[in-house]
């Protein structure tokens, strides 16, 4: 355990570890450029240009701005040591908005916050030092009075309220940040869908991220001036009391209107969320840029210390997912471009001639598609049980169609379909005779609460139902319909089919019923105070699960099946004319069997409310919001990887066992209709 | 009606017919209805592509945007309705002139002579990438080579672009007289022969062995060398003597690497390998009057080449 948790660590570090660094050092050497610019920027002075450039060239030299570069430098770099913690190659996406406040509360967060309010304050302190002007200083002599009996030989010192309004922007700009930073998924790290030079991705994004920061500061600006027109006077009384200063009376407080007009305040302060935007936004940009670099995993290790690095392994155990995602970005990579490579992973192992690396390479993405079926499956399960009102038409037309007749070619065909279906309408026949639960019609209202149940029931009919299914063993399938095809067909059409499966089902019902008489009481008092809870609409609010938020949350890592199957489909479209041993042929049953049943359940699950309908594109936002449409990449990538197969193999596939069904659709296939 | 743009889709026999009223038809030689496709988006068609690798699905450049429409290979309806359409659209990138997909059907390429980008999308998520350069103009003709490795890309000026497809890094090749007027690849992306404006001459460009391992380097070769002189020649013909040449209008190579086709009603038998030779082997005769615009080859016809004029 502790050898493969340190053994983790080192690979983490060899592949993630240089390119942090170069990250961050590249980010470091852009901050002069952009403190040059603040500088020439904040002197700003349209009538005496000259003036301006020349006071700006002397100022980059003086002592302070060096400084404030290097106090610069520690920011960005405590503010990469944050990117490099909380990165994440799978999005956490809250389903309701419970989640997102707890997201919000979470410790970790909350350091997160803290630590980029800190950080805030010391980029402003660095802004208003440069800016130089009434912005210096916290401490001020104040404005002497022009009464002779108040001349004092030591002039009291003031607070500059300007200064403290600049320090106090900066930490409410980090805060906001932060916030954006969660809230926005900005954690989050999409691998871009070209390959490019990571200077030309750079600069391309580059555009975008100054014109983003330049809005993005003055939503800032004009929501921190609301928070210190209301809250700004407590911060003043504290800083004082504490520091011994006075507070001037000559001047106008700034927490007033009158104050908070001051158009250079304004234009300062814009300025400064700008400069601190752009730098920290950098820092972002470079760290996504080289964290998903593509990296070259060798396939055949030459050296003995490489064995651990090398992919077929890389794939098989169980790495941090980072590692996971480039290896398999690798693998598409690699399948594509690479006819060298391609030749060591269908080359044979000396000795034994036996085919390891293809082997290893095609069961884990294999057994990572056939993850996401049973993924899918659970859903759709959970779905169509969770109250009649959520089972759409499209699931149930199929049903009709199996008619009492068994054992006929198409039975075993349909039974793949009905196979969900006479399952959850097996509970919901069940369900009735334990509970009154009152369906909701047309809302997500029992979601949260009624699937833990009605998994726990379908979790107690499972142990007696005969066809406790996985998606591979066709034999238990095939019984499926003789019971629960007419059990469904009761549920839905309505109408008294054969008494006999009906009894069998409420008999198997009640006998597991009956020994757990207080369980069921407990899950009824359970149903009635939710049922009571949900007409609360406060506690809806709260507790409801978005729909698409819960279908985003079920493919979020869908980019590694979207690999596996661009790389799988690939190495064997080429292995029809590479593979010179034939080490792909003996998978290929298994390969045709996990891709064609994976499509009839992605097509089953997009005909679900909400799957289907895409989110609104916003273009040109600097927010990368592409895992919200995994979902459509994942389908079109399956269907082409399956065209890709036949299209290559065309009639010779026909010579392939697969059962009576998978061929039929293969057939589809080969003729393009589908 | 005249045609706008025509397209053979890459594995069936069906094809899809642009027509001058902004209307698509789509014939199938095995179904009797013919869909015909419109949208309020769908003006101008320049330019029509079908994916590979898919049953129907069908990009339509047009003014503004393009569209990609997703027809159910067995329907028969004969009015598709507007939600099969996907709308890709980018600021700035219009009127779009020219497509071309990915042989591998995952990434489609748009550009417009109006915008110095060339746009990669991601269909199913309606990304694209910016592939920018500085000066030029836009793009009027892309092409993708068959293997998927390098693409041609030319432009309104005396200068087209080769992209080689996995780093997206790009070769200039300045024209010594005119505009690249259009290329075509050999089947293996070997090769490109490219025509230019005002010279009646074909060019091959030929490119290194793609072995993989040259990333980020397109591997053309420095000249182009001439292959073709089309210049007004006369054959004896049984109808008498024939002044034929000219300009190149356009080129399509047949999928099976043996015979190029070229609008001035002149077909030449190519053979690319051991050496590279162009023999004209025949000419096909139009009717009078009738002027050929668009050729294509059908992509996968089994018994040789079939090709439309």
């Amino acid at each position: 355990m502790e050898e493969g948790a340190g053994r983790q660590r080192s690979l983490l570090r060899q592949v993630l570890g240089w390119r942090v660094a170069a990250a961050v050092v590249w980010s470091v050497l852009l901050l002069p450029l952009c403190t040059a610019a603040f500088v020439v920027l904040s002197g700003l002075d349209p009538f005496h240009p000259l003036r301006w450039i020349s006071n700006s060239f002397n100022d980059l030299r003086t002592s302070y701005v060096i400084f404030c570069i290097l106090l610069m430098s520690v920011v960005i770099l405590v503010i990469s040591i944050f990117n490099v913690e909380f990165y994440a190659v799978v999005p956490s996406i809250p389903c309701s908005r419970l989640a997102l406040i707890g997201k919000i509360m979470h410790p970790q967060q909350v350091i997160h916050s803290v630590v980029h309010a800190v950080m805030g304050m010391l980029v402003a302190w660095c802004a208003a030092v440069m800016t130089k002007g009434k912005f210096q200083f916290l401490a001020v002599p104040c404005t002497p009075s022009e009464s002779l009996e108040a001349a004092v030989p030591h002039p009291q010192m003031c607070l500059n309220e300007y200064h403290l309004f600049f320090l106090l922007s900066g930490a409410f700009m980090g805060y906001s940040y932060s916030l954006l930073y969660l809230i926005n998924n900005m954690n989050y790290l999409p691998f871009p869908i070209i390959q490019q030079y990571k200077y030309l991705r750079f600069r391309r994004a580059l555009p975008l991220l100054i014109k983003h920061s330049c809005v993005e500061s003055l939503y800032f600006v004009r929501n921190f001036c609301v928070t210190y027109y209301f809250f700004g006077y407590i911060p003043k009384v504290w800083i004082s009391t504490t520091m011994d200063l006075h507070i001037d009376s000559k001047l106008h407080p700034l927490d007033t209107l009158a104050g908070l007009l001051d158009l250079p305040l304004f234009y300062h302060s814009w300025l400064c969320g700008v400069f601190l935007l752009i730098t920290w936004y950098i820092a972002w940009l470079l760290f996504k840029i080289y964290a998903t670099e593509a990296h070259h995993f060798p396939i055949q290790p030459t050296f003995a210390e490489e064995t651990d690095q090398c992919l077929p392994k890389i794939l098989n155990s169980n790495p941090p997912l980072i590692i996971k995602f480039l290896a398999l970005q690798d693998l598409m990579l690699l399948s594509q471009y690479s006819p060298v490579r391609r030749q060591e992973v269908f080359s044979l192992s000396q000795p034994g001639g036996h085919p390891h690396n293809w082997t290893a390479i095609s069961r884990e993405c294999l057994s990572l598609l056939s993850d996401l079926t049973q993924r899918l499956m659970a859903q759709q399960e959970a779905a169509a049980a969770n109250g009649r009102a959520k089972q759409p038409a499209g699931e149930l037309k199929v049903s009709p169609q199996t008619p009492g007749a068994v054992g006929t070619e198409d039975m075993s065909f349909q039974s793949q379909r009905s196979n969900v279906i006479p399952r959850a309408s097996m509970s919901s026949l069940v369900k009735p005779s334990l509970m009154p639960l009152k369906a909701s019609p047309g809302s997500d209202v029992g979601s949260p609460f009624s699937s833990p149940a009605l998994n726990s029931k379908t979790g107690i009919l499972d142990s007696i139902s005969p066809w406790r299914g996985s998606v591979q063993s066709p034999h238990i399938r095939r019984r499926g319909p003789k019971l629960w095809t007419s059990g469904s067909d009761l549920q839905i059409n309505g109408s008294h089919h054969e008494s006999f499966p009906v009894l069998t089902a409420a008999r198997a019902g009640s006998e597991a019923v009956q020994p757990n008489f207080i369980y069921t009481w407990l899950q009824n008092k359970q149903e009635q105070i939710k049922t009571f809870l949900s007409k609360r609409v406060l506690i809806m609010y709260f507790f409801s699960k978005h729909p698409e938020a819960s279908i985003q949350a079920v493919f979020s890592d869908a980019q590694m099946h979207i690999w596996a199957l661009e790389g799988l489909s690939h190495l064997v479209a080429a292995s029809f004319t590479e593979d010179q041993f034939g080490v792909v042929q003996t998978t290929l049953p298994a390969i045709l069997n996990t891709l064609l049943t994976l499509q009839e359940v992605v097509d089953r699950y997009f005909k679900l409310p909400h799957v289907s309908s895409k989110p609104p594109r916003i273009s040109g936002s600097l927010v990368d919001t592409s895992y919200k449409t995994l979902r459509f990449a994942l389908r079109a990538s399956l269907k082409t990887a399956i065209y890709r197969i036949t299209t290559v193999f065309g009639e010779h596939l026909n010579a392939v066992q697969v059962s009576t069904e998978h061929k039929k659709r293969l057939q589809q296939f080969l003729e393009y209709k589908e | 009606c005249t045609i706008r743009a025509f397209s053979w889709h890459p594995h069936t026999s069906k094809f899809a017919v642009a027509l001058l009223d902004d209307s698509i038809r789509v014939y199938n030689s095995t179904s009797a209805t013919i869909p015909s496709l419109k949208h309020r988006l769908q003006r101008n068609v320049a330019a029509m592509a079908w994916k590979p690798l898919c049953a129907s699905i069908l990009a339509v450049a047009c003014q503004t945007c393009v569209l990609v429409w997703h027809l159910d290979p067995t329907s028969l309806s004969t009015r598709p309705s507007s939600g099969c359409a996907q709308v890709l659209s980018h600021p700035g990138h219009s009127p779009v002139t020219t497509l071309a997909w990915a042989p591998s059907g995952d990434r489609l390429l748009s550009a417009s002579p109006m915008d110095t980008a060339m746009l990669v999308w991601d269909v199913s998520t309606e990304n694209c990438v910016q592939l920018q350069w500085f000066g030029g103009g836009g793009v009027t003709f892309l092409s993708w080579s068959p293997d998927g490795s390098k693409v041609l890309a030319a432009t309104p000026s005396a200068v087209f672009r080769v992209w080689e497809a996995q780093m997206w890094t790009c070769e200039r090749w300045p024209t010594i007289k005119g505009r690249c007027q259009t290329g075509c690849w050999s089947p293996d992306g070997s090769r490109l022969l490219f025509s230019v404006l005002g010279e009646a001459l074909i060019f091959s460009l030929s490119f290194s062995e793609y072995r993989g391992e040259l990333q980020g380097q397109v591997g053309g070769s420095k000249r182009a060398s001439i292959v073709a002189d089309l210049s007004e020649t006369s054959f004896e013909t049984p109808y008498g003597e024939e002044r034929i040449g000219g300009e190149v209008h356009s080129m399509v190579w047949d999928p099976t690497g043996e015979r190029l086709a070229v609008i001035i009603r002149a077909v030449f038998r190519t053979r690319n390998s051991p050496i590279f030779e162009l023999l004209p082997c025949g000419f096909l005769r139009g009717e009078e009057g009738a002027q050929p615009q668009l050729i294509a080859f059908h992509p996968s016809f089994k018994k040789g080449a079939l090709l439309t004029v």
